[in-house]
């Protein structure tokens, strides 16, 4: 008995090993099939469109998951993130389909009146496949931080494009316009862009003189902790403004940085600060704790009395070119220039 | 894979076990007929039915080849999956509150799949999720027993070295997600949850493999873990050698749990509850407990994730969110109902 069940334990163990190491090779040969698979199924979509391209109305975009050919103008369009949402409406196009706003659900208000009849897809972290499919869209816009790997679903729904980022306005608005083939139309608003960013900077720049470019800090206060946005949205916006970043920034790789000890205060300091929170009694009293604190009274935008409490969805949750212009619009009014 | 569990019990065993299993069967394919009905669009079952004959011109072919069926297949293995896991865990601990998610397992594989989703999202191809999450389990693992080995690894050290590296591991993944950007940390945080969101069939050849060998093989190995609940001193004398059998199962369940979580993410309580809920069901036949507690397993996932997609429409929730809300109730009813017994 006791030999029996011995031997039967050494089998058996030598069975899981065995099997494991089968399976573990089995899998990685299957990943690698499976990948080649996919390269060769984009050579032949890749060669198909060559032959195509001729055909007037079919184009080929490129974007972060590889080469889409779109045919025709798309007329029903579902938009993934708040960004291109924002954007298929600076475009006069109504989606059939976008995914819910982080705030003021279903859709921000500075978006509501022109989005009356949207169906809502969901979240952006996680869409409703199912719901987008009802839908029978003939173009979605999609980006890669969130949805890289529902990707092949939704090709499978229409064809789709996505982006790397959420927050990156401009190339949503050209992305887009490719997509859409509305390329006149994205160069327009491009333009419009431009010269208004351009039109600020010689305002801000003759009013102020010397003392332009100011450095400039888009503070957000958590419940547990501050952050300091140093690029995305708001950031990017500022800095091709013309303004310069936070003073004494330590680490100015991140995108954002967290600030979770107060001592590190100073990381903040800049001439003016645009600041934006939740409306929530927890982050109330941290901004409290964190705006009584010594190191706080020696920031020289609190010096100044240059602290500004600013929109928070159209200063960093919308992402979109609309967004980008009402921000555009609050500095001038913050500046006091005309537009 | 219904009727292969069933035929072989029909004849061994009384006639109680075999009516658990065989309602457990029934619900199965109920909630996989509601789950294949029910979502933005009701396909009705008669629609389904003809669906799979091959009728209807393929007008279901996206929502239930693409997005239901791989779903719900992912669904009951992972569950089932993690159930196993729990159970042989709870057997060679000797510790009714053992599950994966204690002894680092879960935490693992956490490390594995944030780290992936922090640093190299966006640079390398998501596909390799599963796998990098799965070596994080199996390193975790060989280095709680490692540590855990003083001339062979008792129970008790075993727990206490896979609690005390679980909570560095959880450690390790907040600071990630502290330091990373808004976006990935939202990532983060739903793969932490758990979620069945996006299942395609490649996910159910992915994990299939896994399932298909190691539950069977907890089946084979199941009548010695009964000896191991007897204790160490006592199931030597009897013959067993210890600290090999408790290998094998620690590297099964390791194994099942690696998969689950590599596929589904830090799905929760299923692996604490599942194997209860079989225990109450069908005490003292252990060897029968694997099939059992792997269906209540794959069941508990399978109605969780419904009710995560469907009850929110047109929101689309992790079902990790809703497991212990299924397993729980369930579990104090059953408490309730054996109270006098």
């Amino acid at each position: 008995m006791t030999k029996f069940l011995f031997r039967k334990n050494i089998f058996n163990i030598l069975t899981i090993l065995l099997l494991s190491m089968l399976l573990l090779a089995a899998c990685g040969n299957e990943d690698n099939e499976s990948q080649a698979n996919e390269e060769e199924e984009n050579d032949t979509v890749a060669t198909d469109s060559n032959e195509e391209e001729e055909t007037a109305n079919t184009r080929e975009v490129e974007h972060a998951m590889g080469t889409t050919t779109i045919e025709g103008k798309p007329e029903r369009i579902v938009t993934l993130y708040q960004g291109a949402t924002d954007a298929a409406v600076a475009f006069g196009i109504t989606p059939v389909g976008a995914v819910e706003s982080w705030l003021q659900q279903p859709f921000y208000d500075y978006l509501k009146d022109d989005l009356t009849d949207v169906t809502v897809v969901g979240q952006e972290t996680q869409p409703n496949l199912e719901e987008i499919a009802n839908l029978k869209p003939d173009l979605i816009i999609a980006s890669n931080i969130r949805h890289e790997e529902i990707y092949d679903q939704l090709s499978a729904i229409a064809p789709t494009v996505s982006h790397e980022t959420v927050y990156a306005f401009k190339e949503t608005v050209s992305l887009m316009g490719e997509a859409m083939g509305e390329e006149e139309k994205a160069t327009e608003i491009l333009d419009d862009w431009n010269n208004r960013v351009e039109d600020f900077k010689g305002k801000v720049e003759e009013k102020y003189q010397d003392e332009w470019p100011f450095h400039a800090s888009v503070l957000n206060f958590r419940a547990d902790h501050a952050r300091i946005y140093v690029t995305g949205f708001a950031g990017s916006i500022l800095s091709e403004l013309g303004f310069k970043g936070p003073k004494q920034l330590s680490d100015d790789s991140q995108d954002v940085l967290k600030l979770t000890d107060k001592e590190s205060i100073t990381e903040m300091n800049a001439d003016v600060f645009y600041l934006f929170m939740e409306d929530d009694p927890a982050v109330e009293s941290t901004y409290k704790e964190w705006t009584e604190h010594p190191l706080w009274k020696d920031l020289d935008a609190v010096k100044n009395d240059e602290v500004h409490q600013v929109d928070e969805i159209i200063w960093n949750m919308a992402g979109g070119i609309k967004a980008a212009n009402l921000m555009l619009d609050d500095l001038y009014d913050r500046f006091d220039l005309e537009k | 894979m219904k009727k292969e569990q069933s035929q072989p019990l029909f004849h061994l065993f009384k006639n109680r076990i075999t009516w658990i299993i065989l309602s457990l069967l029934a619900c199965l394919f109920m909630v996989t007929i509601v789950s294949l009905s029910v979502g933005s669009t009701y396909i009705s079952p008669i629609e389904i039915w003809g669906h799979f004959l091959g009728q209807g011109g393929g007008e279901y072919d996206f929502t239930i080849n693409m997005l239901r069926l791989p779903r719900l297949i992912l669904a009951f293995l992972v569950g089932a999956a993690l159930s196993v896991s729990g159970l042989i865990l709870q057997s060679i601990i000797r510790n009714p509150l053992a599950s994966p998610d204690i002894i680092g397992i879960t935490a693992g594989a956490s490390v594995g799949a944030i780290t992936f989703i922090v640093f190299f999202a966006g640079t390398i191809s998501i596909s390799w999720l599963p796998l990098v999450s799965m070596s994080g389990a199996l390193v975790v693992a060989v280095l709680v027993y490692l540590l855990a080995w003083k001339q062979g690894v008792t129970p008790i050290r075993l727990v206490l070295v896979g609690i005390g590296i679980a909570a560095a591991m959880k450690a390790f993944v907040m600071m990630m997600i502290v330091v990373s950007e808004t976006a990935v940390t939202t990532k983060s945080y739903l793969w932490l949850t758990g979620s069945l969101y996006g299942a395609t069939m490649k996910d159910v050849i992915g994990i299939l493999p896994w399932v298909v060998v190691f539950i069977p093989l907890a089946f084979l190995l199941a009548r010695t873990i009964r000896v191991l609940e007897l204790g160490d001193e006592l199931a030597t004398s009897l013959g067993v050698n210890v600290q090999v059998i408790r290998f094998s199962l620690l590297f099964v369940s390791v194994v099942l749990a690696g998969s689950a979580v590599a596929f589904a993410g830090g799905i929760g309580f299923v692996g604490l509850i599942a194997p209860h809920i079989a225990k109450k069901l069908a005490p003292n036949v252990f060897h029968l407990l694997v099939p059992i507690a792997g269906l209540i397993g794959g069941l508990m996932v399978m109605v969780s994730d419904l009710i995560a997609r469907t009850a929110f429409l047109p929101l689309d929730i992790p079902a990790g969110v809703f497991t212990a809300g299924i397993g729980a109730p369930f579990f104090i009813y059953l408490l309730y109902r054996n109270r006098h017994m």
